[in-house]
């Protein structure tokens, strides 16, 4: 089991760069958004359809399963627990994640860095050294710089695919393969929106966005744009300085609507739909994600307060009833 | 007994279209509304299954009021939030999941929830929250001064009191329960409750002896309560302890917001006198444990587990699973009975927790209702199950909802319940496989 060096991650609060500088394969797991139901007798129906994909599609396949979580929410943290009933064999390890920010947050977090470390070297022996880190630190950067600049000017749905496909550990090569939708949004070629919201399937209602003549100027998803937003470069001369600066990148990142600082992610938000010339927000989240189910309405408010303009759509990630939204995407581009 | 229980349900409507459908914010807030509630509480009316239930319900009313009058400030939390921390710093606790609760079983909780759906909120969303969110835009809830919530047991808490904070302009805090086991996770979480502690003293106007001195008295008077609970839960043990779940179920009120008060030490003392004195009322009925909640706006599941000489003899959420706490080292003592919880961290611990409850209460058989929007709950029925099937309890998962009746699916449930309760009556009994 300990020779498979792949481990799949799901939140994007994971630091890759711990488990890049410990030889492993961080790959950023999708699910299969079409068979999620197989999941039913694991998990209720009524949890995130991606906490679901994920365990249907990783149930049916062959590997050794090795998988880090974050404990960002219930969700996240009943799929750490089912994945580890169901490989108790693989390294399955979860990592805690504050909703605060500040020092006692870092502090925390930092903790948490070293244990997850500590855990790589129990299973793998493989120690991970100041200097190893350094690099893949470095090297994450270059990674989300090479993204934004790869996928600059993309439609809406190649944009959320090279990001996927750059999580996943591959080349950000989708924007050559997967020319744009007719019709569909490449930068100028269409009414500007930003997206925003937790996760979707590129398949699915961004494709639509594009298919009625959006031009998503920004992917405000954890899947999109939003994982490579910020940058997470940290110094420090020595092992504990570094993950302290490590921790404090990572919680000053734009956050996810878990995070308990709000007020930063709604002033991101609107600036970020500014600067990029948006005429208004598309909100699409998945179902029965709380964060996005509790963040709306503020979302909502927020927005009414400084005129822009907002239409919210819903997934259940396989979308396969998508087209039916096109209407009110169509009116909604009109009307701004 | 049909027309009896007619006559029952048509006074209840009754009153419930005459007076509770009417009820205004203002009413709430209206001196003669309190005097009247408090009155019919104490009158010969009110007759509750239990002499501990008028402790516990005369504590939350005049609670409730002072919050609503400003007699102190007002400190919204949420249940993992330890109510010594609040009481013993001159804070009124108000606890919004309660108090969907209550709102439910007055039928009022469709009402509430539909403000919240207007506001923006969706129907997935845990029902106590959305209920709770409905409540304050209509003003009906007092108004905070501080929102306190604890990162577990779940999301819905920490986000929907977000929601609270910009309505009411308050400040929220919210404190991060490190992952069980971790290294300085005491100390690191005590120092969260510090900071609070200090924002509550600062708004009760306690000086640092006053802080010191209220808090030891709260944890004071929390570890006695505690202490009487444990002979309730040593008699509730016995096969023929008279005690049922479905008045039980209401003591997680008392847990979680009255410990830390004289009325949280009389409760249990008075609990536990009653059912040393009521005794022995026969040993023959199956034994069930409850998890998670049950719904607050109907007994029907409980008419049909009696009609069944089914009873519940534990539930999940009514033990206290920490250590007694020293109370000259408050925040500590408090970091590590929050830690304790079963809630906190991953499943094992609370799988663990029930399968040993299954054993100690002898039961022949567990429900988990699957409170719909309840992800640390319902996502973890499946393995829950699985484990104690493992231990040899047979378990059905419910599907349901606590606040809102009209998620509630009463052939379906009661087909469900039904089949699950004859199968039981056929299986081997509890004593014979433990």
């Amino acid at each position: 089991m300990e020779g498979d060096k792949t481990v799949a991650w799901f939140c994007t609060y994971t630091p890759l760069e711990i488990l890049d500088a410990a030889g492993l394969a961080a790959v950023r797991r999708f699910g299969d958004p079409a068979s999620l139901q197989a999941a039913d007798a694991l998990l209720h129906p009524a949890m995130c359809p991606y906490v679901r994909a994920c365990l249907a599609e990783e149930t049916r396949k062959a590997g050794a399963h090795h998988a880090v979580f974050v404990n960002s929410c219930d969700a996240m943290r009943r799929l750490y627990d089912a994945w580890k009933a169901a490989f108790p064999e693989a390294f399955v390890y979860l990592m805690d994640l504050p909703r605060n920010l500040g020092g006692l947050a870092e502090e925390i977090l930092a903790e948490e860095y070293r244990l997850l470390m500590e855990a790589i070297r129990e299973f793998w022996g493989a120690e991970i050294a100041l200097e190893r880190l350094r690099d893949a630190n470095l090297a994450r950067e270059e990674w989300r710089l090479s993204y934004l600049a790869q996928a600059d000017g993309a439609s809406g749905k190649e944009r959320l695919r090279m990001a996927m496909q750059a999580h996943a550990g591959g080349a950000t090569e989708a924007a050559q393969d997967n020319p744009s939708q007719p019709g569909g949004g490449r930068r100028g070629q269409g009414v500007p929106v930003l997206l925003t919201g937790n996760l979707l399937n590129p398949e699915g209602i961004v494709s639509i966005l594009d298919k009625a003549g959006a031009e998503v100027v920004w992917i405000d998803l954890c899947n999109g744009d939003r994982g490579f937003s910020s940058s997470t470069l940290a110094e420090g001369s020595d092992l504990s300085g570094f993950l302290a600066a490590l921790a404090a990148s990572y919680l000053q990142r734009h956050p996810c609507a878990r995070m308990s600082d709000s007020g930063r992610r709604y002033q991101l938000l609107t600036q970020r739909a500014r600067e990029a010339g948006a005429r208004g927000i598309i909100y699409a989240s998945l179902k029965f994600c709380d964060s996005y189910l509790y963040d709306f309405p503020r979302v909502q408010e927020m927005l009414r307060r400084e005129g822009i303009p907002l239409l919210r759509l819903e997934s259940d990630y396989s979308d396969g009833h998508v087209g039916q939204v096109l209407t009110r995407v169509e009116a909604f581009l009109e009307m701004i | 007994m049909a027309a009896k229980a007619r006559e029952q349900a048509d006074l209840l409507g009754e009153i419930k279209a005459r007076f509770m459908d009417r009820l205004s914010p203002s009413t709430m807030r209206s001196r003669v509304f309190w005097k009247t509630v408090e009155g019919l509480a104490r009158s010969p009316l009110n007759r509750p299954q239990w002499k501990a239930d008028r402790v516990s319900l005369h504590h939350f009313l005049q609670a409730t009021r002072d919050a609503y009058f400003k007699r102190g400030p007002v400190v919204w939390a949420n249940l993992l939030v330890p109510s010594e921390l609040i009481i013993g710093l001159g804070c009124i606790p108000f606890y919004p999941e309660m108090a969907s609760a209550v709102v439910a079983s007055a039928g009022l909780a469709p009402r509430f929830i539909d403000r919240s759906t207007e506001g923006g909120f969706s129907p997935d969303a845990c029902s106590f929250h959305r209920c709770a969110l409905g409540c304050a835009m209509e003003g009906f809830l007092p108004e905070p001064d501080l929102l306190l919530t604890v990162n577990y047991p779940c999301d819905s808490a920490p986000l929907s009191f977000a929601y609270a904070a910009d309505l009411y302009g308050t400040p929220h805090v919210i404190i991060d329960v490190p992952l069980p086991g971790r290294k300085d996770a005491t100390r690191l979480l005590a120092d969260q409750l510090e900071e609070a502690a200090k924002k509550l003293a600062g708004l009760s106007g306690l000086t640092q002896k006053d802080m010191e001195e209220g808090l030891a008295q709260a944890i004071e008077l929390s570890n006695q309560a505690v202490r009487h609970l444990k002979r309730v839960e040593k008699l509730r043990k016995r096969l023929d302890c008279t005690l049922d779940g479905k008045d039980a179920m209401g003591n997680i009120s008392v847990l979680s917001g009255c410990l830390g008060s004289p009325a949280g030490v009389e409760f249990y003392r008075l609990l536990a006198e009653e059912l040393e004195q009521r005794g022995c009322r026969g040993g023959d009925s199956l034994r069930l444990m409850w998890m998670h909640l049950k719904p607050w706006y109907s007994q029907r599941i409980f008419e049909i587990l009696d009609r069944h000489g089914v009873r519940v003899v534990c539930e999940e959420y009514t033990h206290a699973c920490w250590e007694p706490m020293d109370p000259r080292r408050p925040f500590p003592s408090l970091a590590d009975k929050i830690s304790s919880h079963f809630l906190v961290g991953p499943l094992e611990r609370r799988a663990s927790h029930l399968v040993s409850l299954a054993r100690d209460y002898r039961v022949d058989g567990a429900i988990h209702y699957n409170h719909w929007g309840c992800r640390q709950s319902c996502g973890g029925a499946a393995q829950v199950k699985q484990a104690l099937l493992s231990a040899g309890v047979p378990t059905l998962l419910l599907d349901g909802d606590c606040v809102d009746e009209r998620e509630y699916q009463e052939g379906q449930l009661s087909t469900r319940l039904e089949a699950f309760l004859e199968a039981l009556r056929q299986g081997p009994r509890r004593e014979a496989l433990s």
